[in-house]
This record gives structure tokens, C-alpha cells and sequence, in this order.
């Protein structure tokens, strides 16, 4: 109240040399209205981009929910400023929340209909909430709308990719190939079909190009390493764990991945080593405690391979591996109804090796 | 005190070293009548002895002679322990028995007191090695048991088979099936627990016992067999009881098989003329009827024994003791030709699983393809061994199979009742650690080996799994800061008759020395309405023909409150003595020359006078009353002078002009206040000529 007095008195001083005191026509007043709205949509402009910017600013610091929050400010202010709904969409598939992107992009793409990396982006987000239908359908949008965007292609492979639709991926990433030669990723991928489809001699040599696209991608000499082992080609695929190794020392996997070769090769103790190896670099890492398990199953350690998979189901109580191998360690511990538990948990988690033995050792 | 020392060494020396004490009158002068009883009793136990070893020539049951045996053997040992031929003979009835495992000792013993103690010494002391799991000792020893043994009797089979027995042990234990065994002491005893049968679904059980049972027991005080049930709880078998109805009879009855639903049992009893024939009992309710023998084409005057029945229904198995056979019992096949009369037809042998040797009892698997067994001979590894056989398509059985260690020892095993899913199977042995005599054991096969689940994982797709991202933002905007704008209407007048004149308008921006708005007030209102920044500092300079040229500054404050300036601008005709104060003339503070931002001011000025050629003007600088008067009238003449100096540099004659500094002499409002003060401080200029 008392600013608002002081505002008053300022107004009546300040009209003393130019009078407001004079009645205004209609077309005035409109015209003084008009200029205020015009006042307040430049000061929201001026604060939507303001928030923009600082949007910008939050998500380069990866503080993706602070940068969501700024966009949504800059919409609120400037409904029409387009790039705050895709800045915010992008914002929101980044900390992956993916409804929130759609609904953004929603919002977006009707105002900008045809806007390629929208949809892009929808498709993103459809992807990270599992609805590949209506990602299929945005990807295909932008490849009208852009054919030549490389990312599309490869997105749209890598979705065909998980819904088990190799050939299709196939094509798609033959796309990207054709698009981006160097592009060691697509390489990598199609290989990854190739090794689906079971043609595992276009795999390897999709893999071994992406390794001479890129020499220092340690899983696509992994890659290499483990269809290699499907092969049988146990020494060579050795190496490429090596490599792979060589690359990163840190790459449990690769420890582990060669750990199962070693164990086909029959080299119990390399394979201990190797999955050991792969534990000391990541403790959490179940399918290697998994795998150890199996391998002092082998030698006939079983007190050990049941603390091994113990340990994997701590981790990970939906490993099937794991219940696989407990089940064969308690069965040679004499328990064979803990034995049969953990081969029906196995079973029902879709082990076929678990449904032999549990069919053979635990009916009637 | 020397002849106690002797006495001493001689008891030591038989004690200590295991001398054969013979029972011979002399070594027991000190109890003559006790050694009569001994040697009568040593005697007696002889004669049943020898029974028994003419069965076993024949592979005959010889169990009950030397059982007899024992009985005289047992008071005569109690009496002389150290006689190296009694422990032998002890030794050789209970290695014939169903306690096998009893007999190693007495063997030992002998052996040690006198290794020349009987011509069988070196075969018996080879099977003591054989049960002990010491094959190749026992091959020594039966070889030489070979060199010495020169009777040309049947007996030479026995060893042969030994032999064999001795090298299948080594292979099969050296390779042992993947199997466990284990003891069922819930269904076992210090007697005979035998004849398993188990249920499909591996929780009933019938069994024979011949623990005992209630009846007289036999001259040698053995009970007679009975047929018992079992049932598995929790994991657990419960203590066996006999069968419900009228199948336990005082005679042996002794279970054979369960016929696969479990509602009839094929069973073995005596007939009334001494000999074993097959019968069938019928579950009704939880009664078994009474058995009802087979048709004479199966029992027949022989002894048959462990019938199975086949898959179909359609035939059974049995083992069968031929009349003046030597071979012992071999397996035999019927077919069925009436089923309701049980009415069978002649059987036949299947040589392909018949040995030399005790063969059956017999087990057929549900899907009517392997038939288990057991038999004494063929790679047994001693004793009864369990061994299987696959039908072959077109007629026959393959060579029978031993089923290995752990399921077979070189002591007794045999019957062989499997789960429906394989897993397991209840056997009888008599081997070494169960309760006595035969006991039940289970066996669990562990299958195949069993492979771990090994898992590799890739990175099959480079961007695991996950769709690659494009995180490229639309980048960074320039804020277009959109000054507020501020609504500027007015009007332009006649000073003196109030009337609307239509004037030119022209509005600078004083910040930054640029026109902003040029414009003509309405002819018939002389109104303008406008919108400029607001926050700024403008300069308005009003022409209109016939009227005094009109200049103001002003200010448009920042803020909404200001949206709305009006401006009422009132114009004087140019008439000679009329007074123009130029408001937007600027001098820096105390000095007298000019500011760039007072040019358009004073190109106003030019311009009236260009536009007037005949207006002649004196131009006059007022300072506020600050200061002495005496620099306020040099300041107020040097500003008017440069002034005049800015209008002749433009082109304006100088005849036309003057300049008059007036310092403080001339206000035009008070000095009292800052404002009065401002508005005082001027540059002015007066029409002194038209």
C-alpha cells in the first residue's frame, strides 16, 4: 500500500509538466493498451530467453533437471519460442524421462510440424519407454524429412536390433555405413546382427573393419574375442580378448569373456584366474561369480562353486546362470531339493539347460 | 620260579603269535571233558558243514547246512577260539550266508594260525580280499589257490569266475558310475531286508524282512520271510509294516515285483511239495488278497523265483532253477494266453542274460526296453551284481551291462526298483556297514555330467543397447532486451488563442543524437499520439508556419506508472520582442563551450533564421544566482557568444546577430528552489527585428 501511494505521487509530479489529467478517446485508449501489451510481451520474450540461456547453461553442466526446469520457465514465458520445447525435450531424454520428452515434443511438433530432430528426439523417448511401434514411426518421419541424417539410420537399426529384427537392422546400418564409411559403431553393430543371424563369418569381418575403423575400441575386439569362441577359434579368439585387454585393462568383461574361453579350451585355472580378474576390477559384477562358479564346479570344488553363485544371486537375483550352476554344486553337496529349487528358478527364468535337468532329476 | 618263566613264554607264544591250537586231546589235558564236548560239537558242525559245501558245488542254496554248522561251530569255538581249522570252517558258513561281511575275521584268523589250515584256504582268503576291494592281492591268492587245487571237480568254475569277478573289480571300480549310494536305515535291520519294490511315484515301498515277525522261528532260529510296506514322508521312510491281509503266511514270502500302477505284486512262496512258484496278490482297498499261484506251464515242479512283470501286461519274467541243472537260476520269459485264468505259456529261456550262475532277480523297465538284473555271473564283481540289458529290435538282448560300483560290490546286490524318472532306485545288499545280512540301500544316479551355465557378455551394440543420443541443443540466443515503450500524446496550440495548430514535430533521442520521431499534429485537433522508450532523456522541437519555433527537453521515466505522458505545447507567433529559451543548448559545467548533443538545437535555430531572412536575433545566456555575478555575467556572454559563433559558422550573417551575457540579472523563476535554479540557468533568444 505504501509503495503503491509513492508510485501514485510520483505519477501526479511527474504529469505536472505533462498532464495525464485529460480524458483519452477510445482509439487512444486502445492505442495505450496496445503499446502495454506490448510492454509485457517484450519483457516475457526477454525472460523466456533469459531462462532459455540459462538452460542452455545447466544441461552443459549435465544438471539436466535444473535445465528442464529453466525451459519450462522459457515456454511459460514465450509459449512460440520453439527451441526451449526441443532444448527441454532433449533435457528430459537425457535424465531419461521419456514420457516428459514426449509430451514436450508433443507440444513442440504442433507448432512446428515438420521439425526432423523433433521427432528425432521422439522417437528417442519412445524407444526408452519400450513403445518400438511409435518409435519405428518417428524415425521413419525423419528419415523423410531428412535422409541424410546418419543418427536416424542408426537409431532406427539399433531399435530393429532389439526387437530381434536383424535383417532389418542389417539394412539400416548398411545405411549408415553407406552414409558415414568410417563410422566404426555401425560396423560394430551390423556385425552384432550378422552374429544373431548366426552367420558368424560376416560378423567376425564386420567387427575386425570396425577395429580398423577404430583400434581402440576394446569391445569390438571383445566383440571379436567372443564369436571367435562360438567358432571354436579358441587361440584367435584369445588374442582378440588380449587386444581388447591391451586397449582397456580395466575391461572386465573381456577378463570374464576370456574366462569362458578358457574354460571351453579346458583351462580351469586360467578361466578361475581370468574371472577372478574380472571381479577384482568390478566386485559387482554377478555373471563373473556365475562363471567361477561353473568353473570350480568343474574341478569339483562345489563347497566353493555354491558360494560363488551365492554370491552372483545376492547380486543379481534374476541370474539363471547362477541358479544353474548352485543347482549342480548342491546337487553334488547332496541337496538335491535346494538343487531342484534353484533349477526350476532357473527354468522359470528361461534356462534350457535348467529345464533338462530339473525335467531329469526332479519329477517323479 | 624257572618253570613259572616257561609257562609264561609258551602262553605268550601261542597268544601273542597266533599258533593253531588243534583240537586234539592233548592240547586241553587240564579239561578233558570240556574238549569232549568241543570235539563232539566240532563234530557235529562238520557233518552239516559238508552238506553245504556239496551245494555249493551244485549253485545251490547252501545256507542252511552251514547254518546248522554254525550252531556246533559257535559252542566249539567258545571253547578253543585259536584253532585255525574251526575258524576256517566258521569263516566258510558265514561267507555263505546272507552276513557275509562276518566271515573276513574268521578267515584272517585262520590264515594266520595256519596257512596249510585246508586245501581252500588260498580261495577263501582270495575272496576275503575280493570283498575287502583288494582284487589284486585276491588274484594272488586264488592263483595260487589254481597251482595247488588238483581235483578234477566242477570246482575250478568257481575260481575262474573269481578271477574274473577280481579283474571286472578293478576295472569297475576304477571306474565308478556317476551314483551315489546310500543306506536306508529306516528300512533296514540286523536281518534280511530285501526285495524292494517301490512306486512309481518313489513313495511306497514293499520289501521282504526276515526280521522278526511273531511266527516260530527255524530250527537254526531264523524267521521266516514276511512282506512289508513303507511310505515316505517328508523325505523320510517310515518303519516298515507288514502287508494287510493274508499274503504273510509262517512260510517265505517274499515280494517280487509291483506290477507299474501298483495293484498287484507278483510275489515267490513255497508250494506245499517244498518249491518256490510264483504268485499274484491283488491290492483291494489296503488289502492284498491271497496270492494265487501261476498256471503249471510257469510253476512247474522246479523252483521259480523274482518274477517281473513286462510293460504291456503281456508276459512275465521270472528266474527259473532247472531240475538237475548247474547253472543255478536263469531268467525265463512267458507269455500271457489267458489273462484271467493266469494262464501262461511254456517259458523260455533268454539265453542272452543267463550265466552259469544264480541269475535274476529280475526288474523290467516301464517302457518295456531294458531289463535290470542280477546274476553271479557274467562281469560281476563278486557275488550278485546288478546288470542291465537292452531289448534289440527284432528279438534278443544285449550283452548284459554291469551297472558298476558304487550300486555293485564284490558282496551281494541285487533287485533293482527305479523312480519313474530314473533318478533312483532301491537295491538290497549285504555289503560292509549296514545293520546286518541284507539291507536296503538307494541309489541316486546323477545322470550325464552336468554342465555349468557359462555367460559371456558384449557389448554387441556400441551404444549398449541404448539408442544413440544427438544432445545437441539449439544454442544460446541474444536476448533481444525490448525496451518498455511509454504512450506520448499532446497537442500543439496557440499560445495566445488556444487554438489547434497544425505543427511539424521532431523528437530526438538526446542519448544518442538521433531524431526519432518526425510528424504533423492533426490540422483540426493540432493532437499527436506517439509511444517512445521509455527511460530516455528526448528533445521535442515544435515548427509551424507563422509561430516562434518551440524546443523542450524532457524525460521519459522507466516504469509502467509512466505508460501515458500528455503534452500540451503551446506555440507563440514570431513577433519582435518575443523570448525563446533554447532548453537543449548544453555547456559543459562552468565553461562556454558547447556540447555536440545542443547542435540540432541550434540547426533549429539556423534553420528559423534561413527560413526568416529578415528575424534578427540577440542571443542571451542567464546563469542561476550561484556564484559571483561578476563570472556569471562573463560565463552568460562567452555562452551567448559561442552560440552566435555556432549560428555564423552556419552561414547566418552577423548583422543579424548579438550576443548579451545577463548573468543572473534576468530570471525567469525563483532561485530559491533547484528546479527555479534550472529553469533559469538558460540560453535564450529574443526577436529584436522582423
Amino acid at each position: 500500500m505504501k509503495k503503491f501511494t509513492f508510485t501514485l505521487l510520483l505519477a501526479v509530479i511527474g504529469c505536472s509538466g505533462f498532464s495525464q489529467i485529460e480524458e483519452l478517446t477510445p482509439e487512444e485508449k486502445f492505442y495505450r493498451d496496445s503499446i502495454t501489451h506490448l510492454n509485457e510481451s517484450n519483457a516475457a520474450i526477454e525472460a523466456s530467453q533469459l531462462a532459455y540461456n540459462e538452460g542452455v547453461e545447466l544441461f552443459k553442466q549435465n544438471n539436466f533437471k535444473a535445465a528442464v526446469g529453466k525451459f519450462t520457465s522459457s515456454i511459460s514465458n514465450d509459449p512460440k519460442f520453439t527451441p526451449a520445447y526441443y532444448n527441454k525435450a532433449v533435457a528430459q531424454n537425457s535424465m531419461e524421462d521419456y514420457k516428459g520428452a514426449i509430451k514436450t515434443l508433443d507440444e513442440l511438433l504442433t507448432i512446428k510440424a515438420n521439425y526432423a530432430k523433433a521427432f528425432f528426439q521422439r522417437a528417442r523417448a519412445y524407444q526408452g519407454i519400450g513403445d518400438y511401434l511409435n518409435a519405428e514411426t518417428d524415425y521413419e518421419k525423419v528419415i523423410e524429412l531428412k535422409p541424410k541424417y546418419d543418427k536416424a539410420y542408426y537409431n532406427y537399426g539399433t531399435l530393429k536390433f532389439m526387437q530381434k529384427d536383424y535383417f532389418a537392422a542389417v539394412t539400416q546400418f548398411s545405411k549408415v555405413i553407406m552414409l558415414k564409411p568410417d563410422d566404426a559403431y555401425a560396423y560394430n553393430d551390423r556385425g552384432s546382427c550378422y552374429r544373431m543371424l548366426e552367420k558368424y563369418g560376416e560378423a567376425v569381418k564386420d567387427y575386425e573393419e570396425a577395429a580398423r575403423k577404430n583400434p581402440n575400441l576394446a569391445f569390438v575386439l571383445n566383440n571379436i574375442g567372443t564369436t571367435k569362441t562360438k567358432l571354436k577359434m579358441y587361440v584367435e579368439a584369445l588374442a582378440a580378448f588380449n587386444r581388447a585387454l591391451s586397449v582397456d585393462t580395466e575391461f572386465f568383461l573381456a577378463y570374464n569373456n576370456r574366462g569362458v574361453t578358457h574354460m571351453r579350451m579346458e583351462r580351469i585355472d586360467d578361466a578361475v584366474n581370468d574371472f577372478t580378474k574380472a571381479l577384482e576390477i568390478n566386485p559387482s559384477y554377478a555373471p563373473a561369480y556365475s562363471n567361477r562358479s561353473g568353473a570350480y564346479f568343474k574341478k569339483g570344488d562345489y563347497e566353493k562353486a555354491k558360494q560363488d553363485a551365492d554370491k552372483a544371486l545376492q547380486l543379481n537375483p534374476e541370474l539363471a546362470d547362477a541358479y544353474v550352476n548352485r543347482g549342480n554344486a548342491k546337487e553334488m553337496l547332496r541337496d538335491l531339493d535346494g538343487a531342484c529349487e534353484d533349477w526350476s528358478k532357473a527354468r522359470q527364468l528361461g534356462s534350457e539347460l535348467a529345464k533338462q535337468y530339473h525335467s531329469g532329476n526332479c519329477s517323479n | 620260579m624257572k618253570n613259572y618263566l616257561i609257562v609264561l613264554f609258551l602262553s605268550f607264544s601261542v597268544f601273542s603269535f597266533g599258533q593253531d591250537v588243534e583240537f586234539k586231546a592233548a592240547n586241553f589235558k587240564d579239561d578233558k571233558e570240556g574238549f569232549k564236548k568241543a570235539k563232539e560239537q566240532m563234530e557235529l558242525g562238520t557233518e552239516q558243514w559238508h552238506l553245504g559245501n556239496a551245494e555249493v558245488f551244485v549253485v545251490k542254496s547252501p545256507e542252511l547246512f552251514y547254518m546248522k554248522a554254525l550252531e556246533h561251530f559257535e559252542k566249539a569255538y567258545a571253547f578253543n577260539p585259536n584253532s585255525a581249522e574251526l575258524n576256517f570252517k566258521i569263516g566258510v558258513c558265514h561267507i555263505h550266508s546272507t552276513h557275509k561281511v562276518k566271515a573276513l575275521p574268521y578267515f584272517k584268523e585262520a590264515y594266520k594260525r595256519n596257512a596249510l589250515v585246508d586245501p581252500f584256504i588260498n580261495y577263501y582268503m582270495g575272496l576275503v580280499h575280493q570283498l575287502e576291494g583288494d582284487f589284486n592281492k585276491a588274484l594272488t591268492f586264488y592263483t595260487t589257490f589254481e597251482t595247488e587245487y588238483r581235483k578234477a571237480d566242477d570246482f575250478g568254475k568257481f575260481v575262474k569266475q573269481r578271477k574274473s569277478e577280481c579283474k571286472s573289480g578293478l576295472k569297475l571300480v576304477g571306474t565308478p558310475i556317476r551314483a551315489w549310494v546310500d543306506h536306508v536305515p529306516e528300512l533296514s535291520s540286523e536281518f534280511d531286508d530285501y526285495a524292494p519294490s517301490v512306486s512309481m511315484d518313489g513313495e511306497e515301498i514293499i520289501l521282504t524282512s526276515n526280521r522278526p515277525n511273531g511266527h516260530t522261528p527255524n530250527e537254526v532260529g531264523v524267521y521266516d520271510d514276511d512282506i512289508y510296506s513303507a511310505s515316505l514322508i517328508d523325505g523320510v521312510w517310515q518303519k516298515p509294516a507288514k502287508l494287510k491281509g493274508k499274503i504273510n503266511t509262517e512260510g517265505n514270502d517274499v515280494s517280487n515285483n509291483l506290477s507299474y500302477n501298483g495293484t498287484k505284486m507278483l510275489m515267490s512262496k513255497e508250494n506245499a511239495q517244498g518249491n518256490s512258484d510264483i504268485y499274484e496278490s491283488e491290492l483291494r482297498g489296503d488289502t492284498w488278497s491271497d496270492p494265487i499261484s501261476f498256471s503249471r506251464d510257469i510253476n512247474f515242479k522246479s523252483n521259480e523265483r523274482f518274477a517281473s512283470y513286462n510293460f504291456n501286461d503281456r508276459a512275465i519274467y521270472f528266474a527259473k532253477d532247472k531240475p538237475g541243472g548247474k547253472n543255478g537260476y536263469d531268467i525265463m520269459v512267458s507269455g500271457v494266453k489267458v489273462k484271467r485264468d493266469r494262464s501262461y505259456g511254456l517259458p523260455t529261456q533268454i539265453l542272452d542274460v543267463s550265466s552259469q550262475f544264480n541269475d535274476g532277480p529280475i526288474y523290467m523297465h516301464p517302457n518295456g526296453k531294458i531289463m535290470y538284473f542280477a546274476s553271479e555271473g557274467f562281469n560281476s564283481m563278486g557275488g550278485y551284481d546288478i546288470f542291465y540289458a537292452k531289448k534289440i529290435k527284432g528279438g534278443g538282448w544285449t550283452k548284459p551291462v554291469n551297472m558298476g560300483a558304487p550300486i555293485n560290490t564284490p558282496y551281494d546286490d541285487y533287485f533293482f526298483a527305479a523312480t519313474a524318472n530314473g533318478k533312483f532306485a532301491y537295491i538290497a545288499s549285504n555289503r560292509a556297514g549296514g545293520k546286518g545280512g541284507f539291507d536296503i540301500y538307494k541309489a541316486t544316479f546323477w545322470g550325464d555330467e552336468k554342465s555349468p551355465s557359462f555367460a559371456t557378455e558384449d557389448y554387441l551394440l556400441a551404444s549398449v543397447a541404448k539408442p544413440i543420443q544427438d544432445p545437441e541443443l539449439v544454442g544460446e540466443v541474444k536476448v533481444t532486451s525490448m525496451a518498455e515503450l511509454t504512450v506520448f500524446k499532446g497537442k500543439t496550440l496557440d499560445a495566445i488563442t488556444k487554438k489547434a495548430v497544425k505543427a511539424i514535430i521532431e523528437i530526438t533521442d538526446n542519448n544518442k543524437g538521433e531524431i526519432v520521431e518526425s510528424f504533423t499534429t492533426n490540422s483540426a485537433t493540432g493532437k499527436f499520439l506517439i509511444s517512445l522508450k521509455s527511460g530516455g532523456n528526448y528533445g521535442i522541437a515544435v515548427k509551424a508556419d507563422g509561430y516562434l519555433f518551440h524546443s523542450e527537453n524532457f524525460d521519459i521515466p522507466q516504469g509502467s506508472a509512466y505508460n501515458l505522458v500528455n503534452k500540451k505545447i503551446e506555440l507563440k507567433n514570431i513577433k519582435i520582442g518575443s523570448k525563446i529559451a533554447l532548453r537543449n543548448v548544453f555547456f559543459d559545467t562552468g565553461k562556454s563551450n558547447i556540447r555536440s548533443e545542443s547542435n540540432t538545437e541550434l540547426d533549429r535555430l539556423v534553420q528559423l533564421l534561413k527560413d526568416v531572412p529578415s528575424l534578427k536575433i540577440e542571443l542571451s545566456g542567464h546563469t542561476d544566482n550561484t556564484g559571483s555575478a561578476q563570472n556569471n555575467i562573463k560565463l552568460s556572454q562567452d555562452r551567448a557568444a559561442a552560440a552566435v559563433a555556432y549560428l555564423k559558422s552556419k552561414g547566418i550573417a552577423a548583422n543579424r546577430l548579438t550576443a548579451k551575457g545577463h548573468g543572473s540579472d534576468k530570471p525567469i523563476d525563483t532561485n530559491a528552489t533547484a528546479s527555479g535554479r534550472q529553469n533559469n540557468r538558460r540560453t535564450e533568444f529574443e526577436i529584436t527585428g522582423n
